[in-house]
């Protein structure tokens, strides 16, 4: 029943990640938000690490867990959380007790000023995206959010190569078309919405059901619900790939600035790796 | 939530709206007042990261008229407390932002605004 089965992308993408993805957050949503969270180690000190003043946009938000931090000193800087789900914006809102600002929109859209953030970072949300020209597209949106002179940038994705204490186990599967390409698998990640003991905690789906017909008694058995989430599962290296491709589509150079580079936009990769079953790549703007 | 701090950096992005974009223009707007914590050092470093023609006229369209035509040289705590009301106190709980360019309307709904485009209208 909770097996990670492979997908197969059989609809337009968007319309498909529309059924896959955000279909299947909305429905979630009041579940998911109440996930306890501890950040991870690098995705903290990025957020320490942030001068005070600096605003950043976190896409693919969801409940908003990042949103809260730096911990240690609230209120220095400002991160506005985008996402598609609307229901996941309203755990968003108020993430760790304070109102918090957000925006319901879509990670491919650019509805910023262009370079007005300082930061950005998207945690766990470029995976959703159902081709390779989306997810190079959603990057593109990243490194556009941010300043062309200082803007910093961290992403990320799911990967294939799962941490010894995941329950996740990838199925993989020989790529003939493209041997020796970097990558990843599509797969649907299942989600067991399993039924809530004492006070129940329906989501509102299974609320407007029952309301919706006479309950056949005062004891409803409720039986768990399993979800199907599209993710595309990142294969070492084809992260900082997209992010090189990203780079190229908006002609900047790839590479750390040296003294010799006049009127040139640039980004630089600053560290790549991966952390607890993710890959993760940090990106730094610069501008000579 | 929608408060200025977040509609300073928001621009239209309809297909083809790229001059004249900003700043969206607020419209028929609900407000509520809500007290948040004064944080200095986050204001003075985010000063020179707005556009503060942008700001002094939503502060307007939403009924606030505090704020001076220009940064002032000094940035003294009245002038502090000022901005900190106007960037963060300030939520546009029910409206509109319409671009000034194309007229396109983004609607702003239980403190949310709703910045997807239909799929023809996206760049
Ligand atoms: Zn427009």
């Amino acid at each position: 029943m909770s097996k990670v089965t492979p997908a197969v992308i059989d609809d337009d993408p968007s319309a498909y990640e529309t059924k896959h993805v955000h279909e299947v957050y909305d429905q979630i949503a009041s579940h998911f938000s109440s996930t306890r969270y501890k950040p991870w180690p690098i995705i903290a000190a990025f957020l320490a690490s942030l001068p005070p003043g600096w605003v950043g946009l976190d896409s693919g938000t969801g409940n908003g867990k990042y949103l809260p931090l730096p911990l240690e000193r609230p209120g220095s800087v400002w991160t506005i959380g985008l996402d598609r789900s609307r229901n996941l914006l309203d755990a968003a809102r108020n993430a760790g007790g304070a109102v918090r600002e957000v925006v319901w929109g879509d990670v491919l859209g650019n509805g910023w000023r262009i370079g007005a953030f300082d930061y950005a970072i998207s945690i766990a949300t470029i995976h959703h995206l159902a081709t390779p020209a989306r997810r190079r597209e959603a990057v593109e949106r990243l490194l556009q959010s941010v300043s062309p002179s200082h803007g910093r940038v961290l992403i990320y994705v799911w990967a294939i190569e799962q941490d010894a204490l995941s329950k996740r186990q990838i199925p993989t599967t020989p790529d003939a078309s493209s041997p020796g390409a970097i990558v990843g698998e599509d797969v649907y990640v299942p989600w067991v919405l399993n039924p809530q003991p004492g006070p129940q905690k329906t989501s509102r789906r299974r609320k407007a059901a029952t309301e919706s017909e006479p309950e056949p008694s005062h004891e409803v058995q409720i039986e768990p619900q399993t979800f199907h989430r599209y993710y595309h599962m990142f294969a070492e290296g084809e992260l900082d790939g997209l992010v090189n491709e990203a780079a190229k589509q908006l002609r900047l150079v790839i590479g750390p600035h040296t003294s010799a580079q006049r009127h040139t936009l640039g980004v630089e990769i600053v560290q790549s790796g991966w952390e607890r079953s993710n890959h993760y790549v940090e990106v730094k703007r610069w501008q000579a | 939530m929608v408060r200025l701090i977040t509609h300073n950096l928001l621009a239209c992005h309809v297909k083809g709206c790229t001059s004249n974009n900003f700043p969206l223009k607020l419209q028929d707007v609900q407000i509520a007042l809500r007290e948040a914590e004064f944080n200095e050092d986050f204001l003075r470093g985010f000063i020179p990261r707005l556009e503060w023609g942008a700001l002094v006229q939503a502060a307007r369209e939403v009924g606030d008229d505090s704020l001076p035509a220009e940064v002032p040289e000094m940035l003294d705590d009245e002038f502090l407390k000022q901005l900190h009301h106007v960037l963060l106190e300030i939520h546009i709980d029910e409206g509109s932002m319409v671009c000034p360019n194309c007229k396109h309307v983004y609607p702003i709904s239980s403190g949310i605004p709703n910045m997807l485009l239909a799929e023809h209208e996206i760049g």
